[in-house]
C-alpha cells in the first residue's frame, strides 16, 4: 500500500536534514526582531561604552590646564611658596573645610603647611607638610602627582645644602639609588585598559546565539511543535546539529562584529595622548578569530543544553542569564589578579579564550600549540554537550514537559 | 495497516496503557474512542514512535516503531495532541519544512504542497505567515503537514477538538476522502457522533484498556442498546 502511495525508501541522507533544520531555524529567527536585536545591537554597546570612557579620560588628561593646588598657612613657607610657583603651580586660597572639599571632590588635593613649620626648619628639624587627598576618589590624580614630585625635589635640594654646608657630601647620605625603568610599551599599557574588550566579544559569542538557542529548544516545545517535528522520519542528533548551526550562525556574526566595532570605534580615539596606541594588523585580527572560533562552537552547544533541558522558555532565558557570567568570570579574575598565561590554560573553555585574545592584543605571540588545544577541547566539549542535548529530547518527560 | 499488539505504559504509580492491542486495516476508518484519560493519546503517542512502550509492539506496515523509528515513521503520517506551527513562518514554509524532512524536495514537493493546499482550501492563505491564522486554518496547516509525504498511513489525535461546525464537516470529508484513496485511517476521538458516523471499525478504550471491539453495529448489538452512546457507557462502565 505504502510503495503505490510513494512514501518510504526515499534517500534522506543525514547532513541533508541537518541542512534543513539549520535553514528553517536561520530563517525563523531572521524573522524575529528580539534574535536579531541581540545579535546585532550588543557588539555595538560595549565597544562604544570602552570608547567612550576612554575619549573622556583622554580629554581630561589632554586639556592644558595649570595644576592648581589650594595652600593652607602660605606664611609659614615662602620660600617653598615661591619654588612651587617657579614650577607653574598656581596657588589658592585654601576652603574654610579642607577636609569636606577633598571628600566632595571640590579639590583633588589641598596642601596644608602647619604651624612651626618655619621654625622647625630653621632648626632643621624635619618640617612637616601635609598632602591631604582621597585615594579613593582618583588614585594617583595629575595635581597629586605633581605636587608630590615637587615637594620631594624641594625637600632633597635643602637636605643636600644643609649635608654641604656640614662638609658631607650629599651623595653619602644616599645608600641606594632606586632607578624606574618601565618596560610597558604604549602598546601593553593600551592593552591593560583594552582588557575589557576580549570580555566583550567572548560575551559576544555568548548573547548573540542565546535567543536562537532558547527558541529552537525551549520555545518549540512550548509552542507545541516539537511533537509534529519528531513525528518525522529524523534522529533527534539531526536535529540537535542542526539548530546547534544554527545558533552558531548567529553567535559567530555577533562575536565578529564585536571584534569589528572594537577596531573601528577605537581607532577613532585620541589615545595617543595617553601614551597609548590602538591598532589591529590583519594577522592580528585573523589570531583572534581564530581564538574566538572554539568558543563560538560550545557557547552555543552549551546553550541548547541547558535551554532543552528547561522547563519553559522564561526558565531556559533564566539559566542562560546566568550563564552570561561565565565569559565575564576570566575577565574579573585578570583584572583582580594579573597571571601568566600558561599553554594549559588554553584547554579550559572561556578561560584559554580570555587568555588568548589578551596575549594577542598585548601584541604577545600565542604559539600554535594553544591554538590547537584550544580548539581540540572545545571539539570534544561540543560533541559532549550536543550528545546530551540529543539524548534528552529522547526523554519523554523532556519532549512532553513534566 | 496499523497494528497493536499488547502495548502497556506507566508513568510513575500510574498505568496509563494496560495491554491495549488493534488491527487498523488499510481502506478502512479506525476509532479510538473513550472518556478522557483512557489512554487514547498515550497510545496514539507509541504508535508515532514519540513514546517508548514498557512492552507490547506497535507495528506500521508490518515495521516496528521502536525498532525502526525512521522507517515506520516515513510510511505514516500523524497528526498529534499539540500541533502547534511556526509563527514566523508561511503556511507554505511550514508544510514544506516538513516535506524536506520527510525526504521530499524542489518541484515535486511544491506540488504535492499546491495540490494539497487546493484540497484543503488553503491556497488564499499559502503565502502567508501563520501567526494571525484562525484555529480552523492552523488545524489544516497542521493536517497538510501530515500528509505532506502522501503516507499509507494517518494517525489523528481529536482531529475536530476546537474546530467550529464548518471546519468539523471538511474535517469529516477529508478522513473519508483519505480511505476512499486507500490509506489506513486511526482517529481518536470521545465525541460519539463522530465515531458513529465515520468509523468503520471502533476500538473503545478505557483506563488503558480495550473493553470493546468491532464495528458500531457490532458493538451496539454486542452491549444490546439502541445507540453507540448507549453500548459506550455500559463498555466503560460508567453508569449502573
Amino acid at each position: 500500500m505504502s510503495a503505490a502511495l510513494g512514501s518510504g525508501g526515499r534517500l534522506r541522507p543525514w547532513a541533508r536534514l541537518v541542512g534543513v533544520v539549520c535553514q528553517k531555524e536561520l530563517r525563523d529567527s531572521l524573522r524575529d526582531r528580539r534574535s536579531l536585536l541581540s545579535a546585532l545591537l550588543f557588539p555595538l554597546v560595549g565597544p562604544l561604552l570602552v570608547a567612550g570612557v576612554l575619549t573622556f579620560v583622554a580629554r581630561r588628561e589632554t586639556s592644558e590646564r595649570p595644576v592648581e593646588v589650594p595652600v593652607v598657612g602660605r606664611s609659614e613657607a615662602p620660600e617653598l611658596v615661591r619654588s612651587l610657583e617657579d614650577n607653574g603651580v598656581v596657588l589658592r586660597d585654601p576652603p574654610d573645610d579642607v577636609e569636606r572639599a577633598v571628600r566632595d571632590g571640590d579639590a583633588e588635593v589641598v596642601l596644608v603647611i602647619p604651624e612651626g613649620h618655619g621654625a622647625a626648619l630653621r632648626a632643621a628639624t624635619p618640617a612637616k607638610v601635609e598632602l591631604v587627598s582621597d585615594s579613593s576618589r582618583s588614585t594617583g590624580s595629575r595635581a597629586e602627582r605633581r605636587l608630590r614630585e615637587l615637594l620631594q625635589t624641594y625637600g632633597g635640594t635643602l637636605g643636600a645644602l644643609r649635608l654641604v654646608a656640614r662638609g658631607v657630601h650629599p651623595e653619602l647620605a644616599q645608600a641606594v639609588a632606586v632607578v624606574e625603568v618601565d618596560l610597558a610599551t604604549p602598546q601593553q599599557l593600551g592593552a591593560r585598559l583594552f582588557g575589557m574588550i576580549p570580555m566583550f566579544v567572548l560575551l559576544g559569542a555568548f548573547v548573540g546565539g542565546m535567543y536562537v538557542a532558547t527558541d529552537s529548544t525551549a520555545g518549540e516545545r512550548e509552542r507545541g511543535s516539537l511533537e509534529p517535528l519528531l513525528c518525522n522520519p529524523v534522529s533527534r542528533g539531526a536535529l540537535v546539529v542542526g539548530k546547534w548551526l544554527a545558533t552558531v550562525a548567529f553567535a559567530a556574526a555577533t562575536a565578529m562584529l564585536t571584534l569589528a566595532t572594537c577596531s573601528f570605534v577605537l581607532g577613532r580615539v585620541p589615545l595617543d595622548a595617553l601614551g597609548m596606541s590602538f591598532g589591529l594588523t590583519p594577522s592580528q585580527i585573523l589570531g583572534l578569530c581564530a581564538a574566538v572560533l572554539p568558543l563560538v562552537l560550545f557557547a552555543p552547544a552549551l546553550q541548547l543544553c541547558v535551554a532543552t533541558f528547561a522547563r519553559t522558555f522564561k526558565e531556559a532565558q533564566t539559566y542562560l542569564s546566568f550563564a552570561m557570567f561565565l565569559p565575564m568570570l576570566p575577565g574579573i579574575f585578570l583584572g583582580l589578579a594579573p597571571f601568566k598565561s600558561a599553554p594549559w590554560m588554553s584547554a579550559v573553555p572561556i578561560l584559554g579564550q580570555q587568555v588568548m585574545l589578551t596575549d594577542l592584543m598585548n601584541g604577545r605571540p600565542v604559539p600554535a600549540l594553544s591554538h590547537v588545544l584550544g580548539t581540540v577541547s572545545a571539539l570534544v566539549l561540543t560533541a559532549l554537550s550536543l550528545r546530551f542535548a540529543a539524548s534528552l529530547l529522547r526523554r519523554e518527560r523532556i519532549v512532553f514537559g513534566r | 495497516m496499523i497494528e497493536v499488539r499488547a502495548l502497556h505504559k506507566r508513568y510513575a504509580a500510574v498505568v496509563a496503557v494496560d495491554g491495549v492491542s488493534f488491527r487498523a486495516e488499510d481502506g478502512r476508518i479506525t476509532g479510538l474512542l473513550g472518556p478522557n484519560g483512557a489512554g487514547k493519546t498515550t497510545t496514539l503517542r507509541m504508535v508515532a514512535g514519540l513514546v517508548r512502550p514498557d512492552s507490547g509492539v506497535a507495528c506500521i506496515d508490518g515495521v516496528d516503531v521502536a525498532r525502526e523509528p525512521e522507517r515506520a515513521k516515513a510510511c505514516l503520517g500523524v497528526l498529534p495532541d499539540a500541533r502547534g506551527l511556526y509563527a514566523r513562518l508561511t503556511a507554505r514554509e511550514n508544510v514544506r519544512y516538513f516535506g524536506e524532512l520527510q525526504g521530499l524536495g524542489g518541484a515535486a514537493l511544491e506540488r504535492r504542497i499546491d495540490a494539497l493546499f487546493e484540497r484543503l482550501e488553503l491556497a488564499p492563505l499559502a503565502a502567508r505567515r501563520v501567526a494571525g491564522f484562525s484555529q480552523g486554518e492552523r488545524t489544516k496547516v497542521a493536517i497538510a503537514r501530515a500528509l505532506v509525504h502522501a503516507p499509507g498511513n494517518v494517525v489523528l489525535d481529536e482531529p475536530t477538538n476546537g474546530l467550529d461546525v464548518m471546519s468539523t464537516r471538511a474535517m469529516r470529508a477529508l478522513i473519508r476522502g483519505l480511505r476512499e484513496e486507500g490509506r489506513c485511517v486511526v482517529f481518536s476521538s470521545h465525541v460519539m457522533q463522530e465515531v458513529s458516523a465515520l468509523c468503520d471499525d471502533v476500538v473503545v478504550v478505557a483506563a488503558g484498556r480495550v473493553v470493546g471491539q468491532g464495528s458500531p453495529d457490532a458493538l451496539r448489538d454486542a452491549a444490546g442498546t439502541r445507540s453507540l452512546e448507549d453500548a459506550f457507557v455500559a463498555l466503560v462502565g460508567g453508569e449502573t
